[in-house]
């Protein structure tokens, strides 16, 4: 008798130890990135305006377009390594097409049908063959990458592009940059598919537990497939719209999306539901680099010093993440 | 050892003689690799101890074990399969030339002179990477790694379980040669005969305990299948569960000629509102025929007809689409997502019942009040809907891997299939699932249990169906159920 109330003692102390801990590791990150806001703000002097917040927003709009993309990927346990160089695919091809004199929506839609390949290409290594994504994307991105500089020369493309285009990337409504209705839409309509859909809900099944989504009778191919052709779908508008903001077409340009958009995705995957990747907490993730990068500009920080902090960040937050979870991917 | 709930072991005493082959029998979960681990030192017993030569000894780890003259060769082996047999034999001793460079020649040398110290008649090719040699030649490789060093106990878990039968005697000489040399070996089979023939005495164990310890030469194998499973004087015996009245529906579905791996029938059928109970040791083929009916994976040939049409597609989701249910075993890894809510895991199977019309859009109030319908049907105590599903107890996480194939399932699932159904649940649980099966078969749902739980099977089944070898071999209606009837069953015939 003596022993059981003492046991019960025990668990009602666990217990709220145990929601202390769960709330600390849903939201820790929120904490972190709020704090460091809050640092810069009454630090930095030109950080708390209205013309430095849109400036970040603007900056981290494609980041967080492929961050997006690759939640996709993430939430079905699959890894895009080729988004870098697929942004630099649409980045020229969408140019180039617009300086031959196709017409505006033609070239975008064009854009979009290149990302549509990459990912059916992707996945079909991925499902049908059998090549874990991580290897077969390393693969695609290099022949991408290849195909990308062989069009160019390695040469940037400008000159000529219509006005429509370089405003989807420059321009501004009330104010507000055009880029950041872009990437708040891919943001809401992403985050709507994946939280609000069945579509999103099979897709983390097959992240879950493989093995339990298709016992469930759930079509495992199709949706790992979906997720690797949303990586590069994502991939493909932030390329098109980079080379608007950058008002040419650049073949490097997309590269540190890579990096950086892995980054989004580890740090979101910190916060909200710990280990699963998710919408807003991508969003997060990409606020999160944003705030870092723009913070540290402003102190007049060297750009290398900013990519070491950069990666110092990447690290802690995959240890956070491979810690509390059973992460694993390959 | 305790696990959570239950003691894995409990106060087991056993000897082990250095001039025997004692062999270790139970069923999953009687405790087998428990006392296994402990001996091996890979587990710390909670309270109890190892002594050799009356010494005691302190395994706090396997390599300590080994220190100890205790080796383990468990059952997928533990080979590097790119390296040779030789190199095998001496990982981690290999003779140096010089600091940190191998000396090839004495290396091969001294893994040759082991082999024919040890075993003068047996021919392996030492030079061959080992995943190459047929599977004998690698246990065989393996048990001479464990003699490299001083040895006096040789744990052997279920070393032939993956032998084809030429190669397993080969490896029976082997095993029977050694306590003529002075080494103790334990073996750990659920094949009877095999530990029968080899082994010099026995020790049977049921539910953490020790029931006996019998000499070999004394015992048949159906009376150790009975020291393995009899249950007498169970606390769980339950009467609220009524019998069907043995009138049953149509077809639901039949399997004809169904071959997968070792396992054929001939042919099976169930009907609506039939339970169906397939019984049989470990290893005889029961849980891979009901798994292969819905999975369809390793099934080499066989007709399956559901509800009269033949079912061509080979997959998992073409079942599911026909009305079939499956809830498998090791659910954890096969059934639910630990990391999903409560809800999340339910709605799992059907997530567009809470969807508005067919647009895919899901409406959380409704899937919010369709998970609280089925928590409430099955009784799962959870503090809410939103409780994580990993942080749930087994039986709880049991009815959870059911509830998923009713929560918004519009026309019930006409047939389930369920392997192992009560697996790691504790009573109570045991009682409500076993009661909600008998409620969907009178709503017409046929039922399909492979259980290792005889009394389950005789509390649920209209009709059992024993596996003896892989093959089913009797039938034995619900009037003729026993358990001294299901023992004589599942044991009888073995080769």
């Amino acid at each position: 008798m003596n022993t059981d109330a003492e046991t019960t003692v025990a668990s009602g102390d666990v217990r709220t130890g145990l929601i202390q801990k769960e709330w600390m590791q849903k939201y820790s990150t929120l904490l972190v990135l709020i704090l460091m806001f809050v640092l810069f703000s009454l630090t930095v002097d030109r950080f708390l305006t209205a013309f430095n917040l849109l400036n970040i927003i603007q900056q981290i709009s494609m980041l967080t377009i492929v961050g997006v993309g690759l939640t996709f990927g993430f939430a079905a346990k699959e890894i895009d390594l080729s988004v870098g160089f697929t942004v630099g695919l649409s980045a020229i091809l969408v140019p180039l097409l617009l300086t031959m004199g196709v017409a505006l929506p033609v070239a975008l839609a064009a854009g979009l049908a290149a990302g549509v390949v990459v990912g059916v290409v992707n996945a079909t290594l991925v499902t049908s063959v059998g090549v874990p994504s991580l290897i077969a994307t390393l693969a695609t991105g290099s022949i991408i990458y290849g195909i990308n500089f062989l069009t160019t020369e390695g040469r940037a493309i400008y000159g000529g592009l219509p006005d429509a285009y370089l405003w989807m990337g420059q321009g501004r409504i009330a104010g507000i940059p055009a880029l950041a209705f872009f990437m708040f839409a891919c943001v809401l309509v992403a985050w709507f598919l994946m939280e609000k859909t069945v579509f999103g809900r099979y897709l983390y099944a097959v992240g879950g537990n493989l093995k339990a989504a298709e016992l469930s009778g759930v079509n495992v191919k199709l949706f790992r497939a979906a997720s690797l052709v949303a990586c590069s779908l994502f991939a493909v508008i932030a390329g098109a719209l980079l080379a608007a903001r950058l008002g040419s077409g650049q073949p490097n340009a997309g590269e540190r999306y890579l990096l950086d958009g892995l980054a989004t995705v580890f740090i979101g995957m910190t916060m909200f539901r710990p280990g699963m990747a998710t919408v807003k907490g991508t969003f997060c993730g990409a606020l999160f680099i944003g705030i870092v990068n723009n913070g540290l500009n402003l102190i007049g920080m060297d750009t290398y010093i900013q990519s070491i902090v950069k990666g110092v960040i990447i690290l802690i937050a995959v240890a956070i993440v491979s810690r509390t979870t059973k992460l694993k991917l390959l | 050892m305790r696990f959570p709930g239950t003691r894995a072991l409990d106060s087991v005493t056993v000897d082990f003689r250095f001039d025997e082959v004692h062999g270790v029998i139970g069923e999953n979960g009687a405790g087998k690799s428990t006392l296994m681990n402990v001996l091996s030192g890979s587990l710390a017993p909670t309270s109890g101890r190892v002594s050799i030569d009356g010494r005691e000894l302190k395994l706090s780890s396997p390599r300590q074990a080994l220190s100890c003259g205790i080796a383990y060769v468990s059952q997928e082996g533990s080979l590097v399969p790119g390296l040779s047999g030789a190199e095998n034999i001496l990982l981690g001793a290999e003779p140096k030339l010089a600091r940190g460079v191998i000396d090839a020649a004495a290396l091969h040398r001294r893994a040759r002179e082991l082999t024919t110290d040890w075993f003068p008649q047996v021919e392996v090719d030492l030079r061959q990477p080992v995943g190459s040699l047929p599977m004998a030649d690698q246990k065989v490789i393996e048990i001479i790694r464990a003699l490299r060093a001083n040895m006096r106990l040789l744990i052997l878990d279920e070393p032939t379980a993956s032998l084809p039968s030429r190669e397993k005697e080969r490896l029976w000489d082997i095993i029977r040669s050694l306590p003529k040399r002075g080494i103790g070996v334990v073996l750990i089979s659920h094949f009877l005969s095999e530990v029968k023939g080899l082994s010099d005495r026995i020790t049977v164990l049921r539910d953490g305990q020790r029931v006996a310890t019998l000499d070999a030469s004394g015992v048949t194998e159906e009376q150790l299948v009975d020291l393995m499973l009899r249950r007498t004087g169970d606390a769980q015996q339950d009467s609220t569960v009524e019998p069907g009245n043995g009138v049953f529906g149509d077809t639901v579905l039949t399997a004809a000629d169904w071959h997968v791996g070792n396992v054929v029938v001939s042919s099976f059928e169930i009907r609506a509102g039939e339970i169906v109970g397939l019984i049989g040791l470990t290893g005889a083929g029961h849980f891979e025929f009901a798994r292969s009916l819905y999975t369809r994976s390793g099934v080499v040939r066989g007709r399956c007809e559901v509800c009269g049409r033949t079912i061509a597609s080979r997959s998992a989701r073409a079942m599911q689409r026909q009305g079939i249910a499956f809830i498998p075993d090791r659910r954890m890894e096969n059934a639910l997502i630990g990391e999903w809510d409560l809800r999340e895991n339910l709605a799992m199977v059907h997530p567009e019942h809470a969807a508005m019309g067919r647009s895919g859009i899901l409406k959380r109030r409704t899937e919010a009040i369709e998970a609280d319908r089925i928590k409430k049907l099955l009784n799962v105590k959870a503090s809410s809907h939103y409780q994580l599903l990993k942080n749930l107890s087994g039986g709880n996480k049991q009815k959870v891997a059911i509830g998923k194939w009713l929560y918004g399932a519009r026309e019930r699932y006409r047939l389930m299939i369920f392997v192992q159904p009560t697996e790691g649940v504790d009573v109570g649980a045991k009682l409500e699932i076993h009661a909600h099966m008998r409620r969907l078969a009178e709503r017409g749902v046929a039922i399909l249990i492979a259980s290792s739980d005889l009394l389950e099977v005789e509390i649920v089944a209209n009709r059992a169906i024993a596996f003896v070898d892989g093959r089913p071999v009797e039938e034995i209606p619900r009037e003729r159920f026993s358990e001294s009837a299901f023992i004589s069953a599942i044991s009888g015939s073995r080769q």
